[in-house]
């Protein structure tokens, strides 16, 4: 007991002295508060603060890190959007922008155009299409990635050499099944063109599903993806459908090394309601 | 011609044994003085077991056509042969096949009889199978795209909150020896971690998330700063974030959050 009192005393003393040593000044103070709140989403109470050390330290080196968090609190708050997007572009246009807070400032930006854009502002989709051509690749990629979600398939569409480009170079596996599935929603005659360039020897290329109802003709669900999103494919199978399987004792991953192994094979499961399953690769 | 008044539609019948006992013994008797009938009897007999063998040869042949494809190929031979002498050819087969059942009419009702039969076998046994060949595009509906991105977001959430704590602990060992050596590396991985996180924003803001966004957004602010650091963090720096983490306990909350998606996956 008296040993652990005597190491918080010391705890103490040193974070005291660390204290002095490190003279936090009334600017730092007021930032720190800030963040703090800002950490625990108290927009309201974070804006006051920024603000108030904008207005008290307008030359202070936190003064410009202000307006960053400033967008952060508005965009927080819901409903001043476009005054978030303001605060955003009015931190990127400073000259001791730090990078990083920059290509995240970019990124709110592309968000906050998307909402406004998909609640009816439509020139606001115009700050996500100057940003594919940014000289930043992850604000360029963010920007592709989030056209794709457009409601608008035509301005969707735009995203689609920047999607292509991306499968075709990059090597994380991330960003790559996004670029595939953002190009699967806008474009999946795209997909196949460059899915079809890229040399896979030996490897299968397309999955499919199809699932039919008893006595329909036509399959109630219809699935041609890359091989390469097949693990995504049956892990996003609808959860009857999946239910279905594991109640047959089948294994999704074993499904898929069985399938991948011999391509040639189908696998049929015909569940209790007449329902048949048949997943193939090609 | 054969002039009995017996019904010809009992000969089938008699022959395929489906005649009620009575009327079996009548017809017996019939044609055992009846040589007419016994001669046209004899030859719907004959009929009957060749359609049997042919019965199979149809069920066969049914079975080797590609039903999805024979309207495409009937299209393409129509546009082949178009320049060709259609009606002479299509009256000369029809003469040809229909002649005969035209002089039998046993023969001409069980072929009838036959393709019917056959096609309502084939839509009544048609197994829904691969279609080889054909739509060779990709094509994935809207909904399923959505429960892909969800699957896939709980993957990377899992991955990102492992990485964020290797960070941390790496925030942490600094910390500890006193020193900022390794804070240009965590600033670097702190920076990709927040790119990563941008995508992950929009299904974090599912229902079936929230637990996860909580801690997500948490570590993003860690991480803003983190990023900010280039070259040596002071101590002090380094005490406060590792002081905050504790605080919050946000290392306690991570692996709980992931214990929570790993059972999802």
């Amino acid at each position: 007991m008296k040993k652990l009192t005597v190491l918080i005393g010391l705890f103490v003393v040193l974070s005291l002295g660390s204290g002095l040593y490190a003279q936090i000044t009334p600017d730092e103070s007021l930032f720190r508060e800030a963040k703090l709140l800002v950490y625990d989403k108290s927009w309201a109470a974070a804006l006051i603060k920024l603000d108030d050390l904008r207005e008290k330290f307008p030359d202070s080196p936190y003064a410009g890190q202000a307006l960053f968090y400033k967008g952060e609190c508005l965009s927080g708050l819901g409903g001043r959007e476009r005054d978030a997007l303001r605060a955003y572009k009015d931190y990127i246009r400073l000259a001791d922008a730090k990078p990083s807070l920059v290509e995240e400032s970019e990124g709110s930006i592309i968000d906050l155009a998307f909402g406004l854009y998909e609640n009816g502002d439509a020139p606001a989709i115009g700050d996500i299409e100057r940003r594919l051509g940014h000289d930043n690749k992850v604000v360029r990629y963010y920007a592709a990635y989030k056209l794709s979600l457009v409601s608008d398939k035509k301005a969707a569409a735009k995203a689609v050499p920047i999607l292509s480009r991306i499968i075709e170079t990059e090597k994380d596996p991330e960003l790559l099944d996004r670029a595939r599935i953002a190009l699967l929603r806008v474009s999946p005659e795209s997909l196949k063109s460059v899915e079809d360039r890229k040399p896979t020897p030996g490897s299968p290329r397309m999955l499919k599903i199809r699932v039919w109802n008893k006595g329909q003709k036509e399959p109630a669900f219809s699935l041609n993806i890359p091989w390469a999103l097949a693990d995504l494919a049956l892990g996003a199978l609808d959860e009857d459908d999946r239910a279905e399987l594991r109640k047959k004792g089948y294994d999704l991953n074993k499904i898929m090394n069985e399938l991948a192994k011999s391509k040639e094979s189908i696998l049929r499961i015909v569940g209790d309601d007449g329902s048949v399953i048949e997943i193939w690769i090609e | 011609m054969n002039k009995c008044a017996l019904n010809r539609d009992d000969w089938a019948a008699y022959l395929s044994g489906d005649l009620e006992e009575g009327e079996r013994r009548t017809m017996a008797e019939h044609l055992e003085k009846c040589p007419d009938c016994r001669a046209e009897t004899d030859e719907t007999r004959r009929v009957l077991e060749k359609a049997d063998a042919v019965k199979a040869e149809i069920r066969e042949a049914v079975a080797s056509v590609n039903w999805e494809a024979l309207p495409a190929m009937i299209a393409d031979r129509v546009l082949t042969n178009a320049g060709q002498p259609e009606k002479a050819l299509w009256a000369g087969w029809l003469r040809a096949w229909a002649f005969p059942l035209r002089m039998k009419p046993v023969l001409a009702g069980l072929a009838a009889g036959l393709v019917v039969g056959a096609v309502a076998m084939y839509f009544a046994l048609k197994v829904p199978g691969p279609r080889s060949g054909q739509d060779t595009g990709y094509y994935a509906s809207g909904d399923f795209l959505d429960r892909a991105e969800l699957t896939m977001a709980r993957r990377n959430t899992l991955d990102y909150l492992e990485k964020s704590q290797y960070v941390l602990l790496d925030v942490f060992e600094s910390a500890g020896e006193g020193a900022g050596g390794p804070a240009a590396f965590s600033s670097e991985q702190a920076r990709d971690l927040l790119s990563r996180k941008k995508y992950l924003n929009a299904q974090l803001e599912r229902f079936q998330m929230a637990k996860a966004k909580a801690i997500c957004d948490q570590i993003e602010m860690l991480f803003l700063e983190l990023a900010q650091i280039s070259g040596d963090l002071p101590a002090a720096e380094l005490g406060r974030i590792r002081g905050f983490v504790e605080e919050r306990q946000l290392l306690l909350k991570i692996n709980l959050v992931k214990k929570e998606l790993q059972s999802e996956i």
